[in-house]
């Protein structure tokens, strides 16, 4: 958990992008660790489709730096509901695609449970989420066909 | 007043490729001309970055940066904890369309702006969480379903 206050935080969800965060009225914790880059990963729904197989897409080429003036350049355009339907930037997170593509920028409520005391506390969340089904060239050079989520 | 206390994502992949994780065919029900579509995975390996800063700089939080307005402190770095998440979203129903072609992004095609609802919950050492069911559906900011065409299929 970590103490940084609300305009920091309203500032990275309009300028830049948010995920599917939980928020909350309440100073917490702060832990600190570096983090190496991860491997792709696959969910315990891993695509059956034989000819996805493991190969990566590629990004788009195009994305947001996010976190300026960090310099933290990411492959994604996020929604804006201020913009026209018929300005969005590419929507999909990959290139080299030919398919449907889902994305949606959305706001709720929830529970939060803490397992040890079974206390349970009102949390607001945004999210973030979306997929692609379609056929993309991959990492490799040839055609698959495949589904991902954007989490 | 709010803070953040959970991020959950798949990371960015070796590649680059932006919080995307290979899912089963069967998780995602397109119906575009019916202007409707449903993502659904139960028990997705994910992880919990604590914050949006500690996601996208990979868990080594950042500066302060006191020339911004206003000055931003510092977010320490987090180590980020394993989580599951489930989800159930719905884009139903077109609010607008449009028929793009974007030469200087390369891509095009249809696009739909939607309702959508979603139902997620996570669980980790210690948390869980459920979000409101039935959701709100009043609660969408903005969602775009599309058929589209991009990079070496722009042409």
């Amino acid at each position: 958990m970590n103490d940084q206050n609300y305009s920091l935080w309203e500032k990275f969800q309009e300028k830049w992008m948010s995920r599917r965060n939980l928020l909350r009225g309440a100073a917490g914790t702060v832990l600190g660790a570096g983090l190496a880059r991860p491997k792709l990963v696959y969910a315990r729904d891993e695509d059956d489709d034989s000819e996805n197989g493991c190969v990566s897409p590629n990004p788009i080429p195009g994305g947001v730096a996010g976190l300026k003036p960090f310099g933290i350049f990411i492959h994604h355009n996020p929604l804006n509901p201020a913009k026209a339907l018929a300005d969005i930037n590419d929507p999909s997170q990959i290139t080299d695609f030919d398919g449907f593509v889902g994305l949606t920028h959305i706001r709720g409520g929830g529970t939060g449970k803490d397992l040890a005391t079974g206390a349970t506390t009102p949390l607001a969340f945004q999210a973030d989420m979306g997929f692609s089904q379609g056929k993309f060239i991959g990492t490799d050079g040839r055609q698959h066909r495949g589904t991902l989520a954007f989490v | 007043m709010f803070q953040q206390i959970h991020d959950y994502n798949v990371h960015v992949d070796r590649n680059d490729v932006f919080w995307m994780i290979p899912v089963r065919h069967d998780a995602v029900e397109v119906d575009f001309d019916g202007q409707r579509a449903r993502l659904r995975v139960r028990g997705m390996d994910a992880f919990d970055d604590h914050d949006l800063a500690n996601s996208l700089s990979q868990g080594l939080g950042l500066p302060a940066n006191p020339t911004a307005t206003p000055p931003t402190p510092a977010i320490p770095g987090m180590f980020p904890v394993r989580a599951k998440v489930s989800f159930d979203v719905e884009w139903n129903g077109a609010l607008a369309t449009a028929e793009i072609e974007n030469s200087a992004q390369h891509f095009k095609g249809t696009f739909l702006s939607t309702a959508t609802t979603i139902v997620w919950s996570a669980e980790q050492p210690g948390f869980q969480f459920q979000s409101d069911n039935p959701p709100d559906p009043e609660a969408n900011l903005i969602s775009v379903l599309g058929r589209e065409k991009n990079g070496v299929f722009f042409s």
